[in-house]
């Protein structure tokens, strides 16, 4: 057993003890009930558990949590697909993907939203030129499988929103 | 509805597993082991034993828990049958993965075995110039002794590098699904050890 | 179509329980009804104004929809905790299977429960008749298949049931003793379709399916393999008449071979699995004081669900048999016909009934759905083809396919016989004979899957026809325009299409696009090291099976708002945002509550239904229907090909009757139209505009005003319709205010004002004749590709440089959504072609060992994401239906990339995938 505490959309789960085979995605499904994170391979193969990782320092990263355990969580602060949305109003990438029609039986959303969302964060962190733009949406969603839509319309909609606010997003083309 | 009472009066015949279960029975089996440094005290000609030493040592540098992470591109491979790695990754500026997609987002700090999946506080790729992967014994012995192509490095570092570095150990220790690399990490120490004594000759041939 | 399925069951009591699908306690926080109804009231709707999806807003949030979301917590009434159940496969259908090594479960990884052969015997479970065949295998007996069940463990916390299926995961947990090879079983089906057209294309045909029915040989040999030769003694008189026709077809195909140009060749492709990405899974509680059984699943097939769930323990001993089972179906995680009349819904009813008081959850993790998923059959296909090289027109056509359909019937007779109706795709032939059989084998359970044995065979034509054309020197679209069926022309089953046939506009469009165009100077500018090849494909495919059924319900609330009931499923196909688009249609609003995959919430029709739709005779249906409940079948399963024809036809039936009776009459009122008024009868000019109805010369009005108008006047405010489609729809008439309404239904009810829902007898019908049973298809759609493809030399690795596809569909519900079939299509198609594959026994997905990783489907850099162009032609006419689209979407890039590697490397690889290290090989 190991200690797990854990902040997870802003609110903070007290340590609690937990196996340390304990998955972390079935620790959000099975013992807090959050299944916006999916379960869909349980191999890090199509990352429809994916959420993000905030760090210290204010970068963020996507993670599994099909194949990493719980307790490797511990102390982290993490954003699933049940936290983009604020107050009721949706960020600008789920509103994109609704928009889009981005996806079809849905199972695979979270994990592209949470990607899109760290890609965006990364954007306006080191903002790119328009012509890099394509390959960065390209090698961020790469890793994540969706079986309806064929993916066009994911990459349109994380494209149309960082072009939306490319003030945001893109370095100036004069820069760039 | 009790399990103990059900199988009351079934005989359990154990049988012999089908080549198939075998193969996934054998990443939990003890794998086969090496032969130590001493076994090859019988080959008078010091070149020629310590390219036999090299040669022993082969079959943990030419095993898929190496080769995967030294591929010849910038792909890992992975698993026993040494697939390209999917999700498809690339090794980035660092050999740890690019920006989207770092090795340490599912390879952890140690394995999780749930999930199969390997792990260590530095997992990432062999540098490009270190590829082994499709390569003969004697061609990595060629690289590896060669400070040109090995990044600098002298032969006693491989000492280390194989004997003692903990990411290399994992690859005696993989976890459900993968064949250990043969012998212990120990052996093979002791093999390259060996090996560096006795002149780091290679093996002829390709 | 033919069909061994059926299980004859009253609609509300099935076995002598009471079947239902009612609405949770209201009171309790979000009910499993509220869920599933998208966007639900006041909330925001993506669908107005066709800014997205009904249920976009609850996707994009992580709101509980799938089955696999739902534990006991989250289920109002029910017990807090969840109790875990694991499905114990054998790995191995080549040995005795002797028990299981339950020691290993010790301690904090032991079972609760464990369920296995004898207990189901004990309790007197029913096997229904569609998924015959032992539902656990019983110790002693070789298992029929890898992957068949062996026992059910339960575990009462899921902590045990966690360590447990670590435990079990080396598949030496099943334990085996003696080998006998594989266990010998008959063929599910085998047909023979053979048509022998008249002299001239008006002619009527010498003889076919139509006008013989669909023949089986009768005679097997001892490997199960038919015996068709019409030389054979002993054979039904029946079969031998095709068996002479069509031997002689293949003669005069052989014997032409000097002064005709003739193709004989193979084409395998392999099994695959749907690789839906919501792993199957469910939760079942029943409850022994009460004996109700809940449940919430997630299918294709909720009728057929229940209905089976009702068959397995109809006759249960107490306490086994549930007085009342109350089914949840869910919104699906991706279905691709392997969630459609899937055995998994039985076990995850057994996990609930052994472990009775406690909610048990039974999911399969990867590696489980890919041991015990339903597959897509592999066929080994022989194909025969003699062309007049003078003409260029195909004289005659000849083909054999065996099908491997796994351990389970399933679907197997069903995917054989489209695999063979579909073996001339687009094309006129006069003289074909194709036969067509199903085997039992070992492998894992092959069942329905898009593209449904069409997939399969056209893939084989297309290729076969690229190849023709290609020795015959003729331009390969050129050579699809000389052959190609007229829109009048007859199919190999002897009947014409029903719908449009836009085959010369599909070819134009190919011909035309610049990816054709440039075929020659692409190749000839190819860098050095790359191989640069295009090709071409078009395609048709049929939607619906030839025993549709669609029910709607559609409610108006006195302040305009509009609540749609449906029994078709969601498995992201949009048939939510279909539905309220269709219904707007006729209501001129977007309904804010759209609930899909119901079976309970139709009772007011009052249906019954007795035989089986797809083999019953003329007379027997003409006594049938004098009952004015009786229909030919109730409901039926989804797929994404068949929701916006048949999913949402009752649904906006039942709209339009609403309007007839509900919001005409309400607007005559407001107007001050007199029922005397010539206007009165005008219902068929007013228009929705911008949700007022608007008429030339009176003042437009809200839908809100015309819904209040209809409560207070007490006209209709809601309809429940049922249709039913058997190539064509069913009609009725049905006595309404005094007049005859006719609509393509065969069963209504009505509301009016705030009352109850009141079936109306019709007071005549017209079903679809028995005989459309013998036709193939008669609904189809077109989709043709072209695509260019660049190939490494050195490496075989092969990218899709441009990529075009042509589609129709009639009228287009929702255009974002047939556009996303389309690019999901051509991925699906794109990792069909190239990268999946299972082998089909040992090795293969039964050994429990198979995950993605090792199984590959098409990612985003498989794909010309940003150099592929999708089109969707325009309706045949401004009226013109929905048609099904969906499968046929992934088809023509299959052979298209197919003919663009021949075209690049000069090889034609006869089986599918088609890798990178087959390319390598054939290059080296």
């Amino acid at each position: 057993m190991t200690t797990l505490g854990i902040t997870i959309n802003g609110q903070v789960h007290a340590p609690t003890e937990v196996r340390d085979d304990l998955s972390m995605n079935d620790y959000l499904r099975e013992y807090l009930g959050m299944t916006g994170t999916k379960f869909g391979c349980g191999a890090a193969q199509c990352l429809s558990c994916a959420v993000i990782v905030d760090e210290p320092d204010g970068s963020c990263h996507t993670s599994p949590t099909c194949v990493v355990s719980a307790a490797s969580f511990h102390g982290k602060t993490i954003r699933t697909v049940e936290g983009h949305a604020r107050n009721g109003e949706l960020s600008p990438l789920q509103k994109a993907f609704i928009t889009h029609f981005s996806f079809q039986c849905g199972y695979c959303t979270a994990g592209f939203l949470n990607e899109g969302q760290v890609l965006l964060e990364r954007l306006e962190k080191t903002p790119v030129p328009r012509a890099g733009l394509e390959e960065l949406i390209a090698e961020a969603l790469d890793g994540h499988l969706c079986r309806c839509t064929g993916y066009i319309k994911y990459h349109e909609a994380v494209r149309d929103v960082v072009l939306g606010d490319a003030k945001r997003y893109l370095l100036a083309e004069a820069r760039g | 509805m009790k399990p103990a009472t059900r199988l009351k009066g079934l005989v359990i015949v154990a049988t012999l597993a089908t080549s198939m279960i075998a193969a996934y029975a054998a990443g939990q089996a003890p794998s086969k082991g090496l032969a130590s440094p001493e076994s090859f005290n019988g080959i008078a000609d010091t070149n020629a034993r310590s390219a036999a030493i090299f040669t022993e040592l082969g079959k943990v540098l030419t095993n898929p828990r190496c080769t995967n992470c030294h591929p010849a591109g910038d792909r890992p491979r992975q698993g026993d049958a040494m697939r390209l790695h999917e999700p498809p990754v690339t090794r980035g500026a660092d050999g740890h993965g690019v920006a989207a997609m770092r090795c340490d987002s599912c390879h952890k700090a140690a394995k999780f075995d749930p999930g199969r999946m390997p792990g260590h506080p530095e997992w990432h790729l062999a540098p490009l110039e270190m590829a082994w992967e499709g390569k003969t014994v004697a061609e990595i012995c060629a690289q590896i002794s060669d400070p040109a192509r090995n990044g600098g490095r002298k032969v006693e570092d491989l000492i280390d590098h194989i004997g003692k570095d903990t990411l290399v150990g994992w690859a005696w220790h993989p976890g459900f699904g993968r064949t250990p690399a043969p012998g212990t990490q120990d052996q093979a120490g002791a093999l390259v050890a060996a090996w560096v004594k006795s002149g780091a000759a290679c093996p002829a041939g390709r | 179509m033919q069909s061994s399925r059926r299980e004859f069951m009253k609609w509300m009591s099935a076995g002598g329980i009471a079947l239902s699908m009612s609405r949770l306690a209201m009171a309790e926080p979000v009910a499993f009804a509220d869920r599933e109804t998208l966007p639900g009231r006041g909330k925001y709707n993506p669908a107005v104004g066709a800014a997205g999806r009904v249920d976009g807003v609850a996707k994009v949030t992580g709101s509980k929809l799938y089955a696999s979301d739902f534990r006991a917590a989250d289920l109002p009434g029910w017990p807090g905790k969840t109790s875990h159940a694991l499905l114990v496969r054998a790995p191995d259908a080549t040995r005795v299977y002797l028990g299981m090594d339950l020691a290993r479960l010790g301690g904090p990884a032991k079972p609760t429960v464990v369920v296995t052969s004898t207990d189901l015997a004990k309790i007197n479970a029913r096997v229904p008749a569609f998924y015959a065949g032992d539902l656990f295998c019983p110790v002693g007996k070789t298992p029929i298949y890898m992957g068949q069940p062996v026992a059910l463990l339960i575990f009462d916390q899921f902590d045990a049931y966690d360590r447990a299926r670590l435990l079990l995961r080396d598949n030496t947990f099943v334990q085996y003793g003696e080998e006998t090879g594989p266990v010998d079983l008959p063929n599910y089906a085998a047909y023979r379709f053979t048509r022998v057209a008249g002299a001239t294309t008006d002619a009527p045909d010498l003889y076919s399916p139509l006008l013989a029915g669909w023949l089986s040989p009768g005679r097997v040999q001892p490997s199960s393999l038919p015996v068709w030769s019409s030389l054979t003694e002993r054979t039904d008189p029946v079969y031998a008449k095709a068996a002479v026709y069509g031997d002689k077809i293949r003669s005069e195909i052989t014997a032409g071979a000097d002064t005709d140009f003739v193709l004989d060749r193979t084409f395998d492709t392999q099994s695959v699995d749907p690789m839906f990405l919501e792993p199957e899974s469910g939760i079942g509680w029943y409850e022994a004081k009460t004996k109700a059984l809940e449940l919430v699943l997630g299918v294709q097939s909720p009728y057929e669900a229940s209905e089976a769930i009702a068959f397995l323990l109809g006759e249960a001993k107490a306490p086994f048999k549930p007085a009342a089972i109350n089914t949840g179906f869910a919104y699906v995680g991706g279905g691709f016909g392997g969630r459609d009349h899937t055995p998994f819904i039985l076990y995850a009813t057994l996990a609930a009934m052994f472990y009775p008081d406690h909610p048990v959850r039974l999911a399969h993790d990867r590696y489980q759905q890919f041991q015990g998923g339903i597959k897509r059959h592999a066929v080994k296909m022989r194909s025969l083809m003699s062309v007049d090289r003078a003409t260029g027109k195909i004289k005659a056509f000849a083909a054999d396919h065996v099908l491997d359909g796994g351990g389970l019937c399933n679907f197997s007779p069903n995917v054989a016989t489209c695999c063979a109706t579909a073996a001339i795709g687009i094309y006129d032939v006069p003289k074909v004979d194709v036969t067509t059989v199903a085997q039992h084998t070992r492998g894992v359970t092959a069942g329905s899957m898009r593209g449904y044995g069409s997939l399969q065979s056209m893939t084989a034509l297309e290729v076969l026809i690229d190849e023709a054309a290609t020795e015959l020197k003729i331009d390969p679209i050129d050579f699809r325009r000389r052959n190609a069926l007229r829109p009048d022309g007859r199919t190999m089953t002897g009947n014409p299409y029903i719908v449009s046939v836009r085959t010369p506009e599909m070819l134009d469009k190919l011909e035309k696009h610049a990816i054709w165009q440039q075929r020659a100077a692409e190749k000839a500018r190819a860098a050095s090291g790359v191989l640069v090849g295009t090709g071409v494909a078009c395609v048709t495919k049929d939607y619906g099976t030839g025993g549709d059924c669609s029910n709607g319900r559609v409610e108006l609330s006195p302040d305009g708002r509009i609540a749609i009931y449906c029994d078709h499923v969601e498995m992201g196909n949009g048939i939510g945002t279909a539905l309220a688009n269709r219904v707007a249609q006729h209501l001129g609003g977007i309904a804010d509550e759209v609930a899909v995959s119901q079976v309970g919430v139709f009772d007011a029709l009052e249906l019954v239904t007795s035989g089986d739709s797809y083999t019953m005779d003329q007379k027997t249906q003409d006594k049938a229907q004098r009952d004015p409940r009786w229909v030919p079948a109730i409901s039926s399963a989804t797929s994404a090909s068949i929701g916006a024809h048949v999913g949402t036809h009752a649904a906006a039936e039942a709209a339009r009757a609403i309007f007839r009776f509900g919001l005409w009459p309400a607007a005559l009122s407001l107007w001050g139209i007199t029922r005397r008024d010539p206007r009165a009868k005008d219902w068929d000019k007013a228009q929705w505009t911008d949700g007022q109805l608007t008429m030339a010369g009176l003042p437009p009005l809200r839908l809100a005003k015309l819904a209040a108008t209809a409560h207070a006047r007490n006209l209709v405010t809601g309809a429940v319709a049922h249709g039913f489609s058997r190539w064509s729809w069913s009609r009725a008439r049905f006595p309404v205010d005094g007049e005859q309404y006719r609509a393509e239904i065969d069963g209504l009810a009505l509301r009016r004002g705030a009352g109850a829902f009141a079936r109306i007898n019709r007071s005549s019908v017209v079903f679809p004749p028995t005989d459309n049973n013998r036709m193939g298809t008669a609904y189809t759609s077109m989709c043709g590709t072209v695509v260019r493809v660049e190939i490494d030399k050195a490496t075989g690795a092969l990218r899709i440089a441009k990529a075009y596809t042509v589609s129709e569909c009639g009228q287009a519900l929702v255009p974002e959504v047939v556009l996303g079939q389309i690019h999901g299509g051509f991925a699906m198609g794109v990792g069909y072609a190239l990268l999946e594959t299972l082998p089909p026994f040992e090795g293969g997905p039964g050994n429990g060992q198979w995950n993605l990783g090792q199984y590959l489907v098409a990612r985003g850099s498989d794909l010309p994401l940003r150099d592929a162009e999708f089109e969707i032609l325009p309706p045949a006419t401004p009226d013109e239906a929905p048609k099904g689209m969906a499968e046929v979407v992934m088809i023509p890039i299959v052979p298209a990339l197919l003919n663009a590697i021949n075209d690049a490397i000069g090889h034609r690889f006869p089986a599918l995938p088609v890798t990178q290290a087959m390319l390598k090989g054939a290059l080296a």
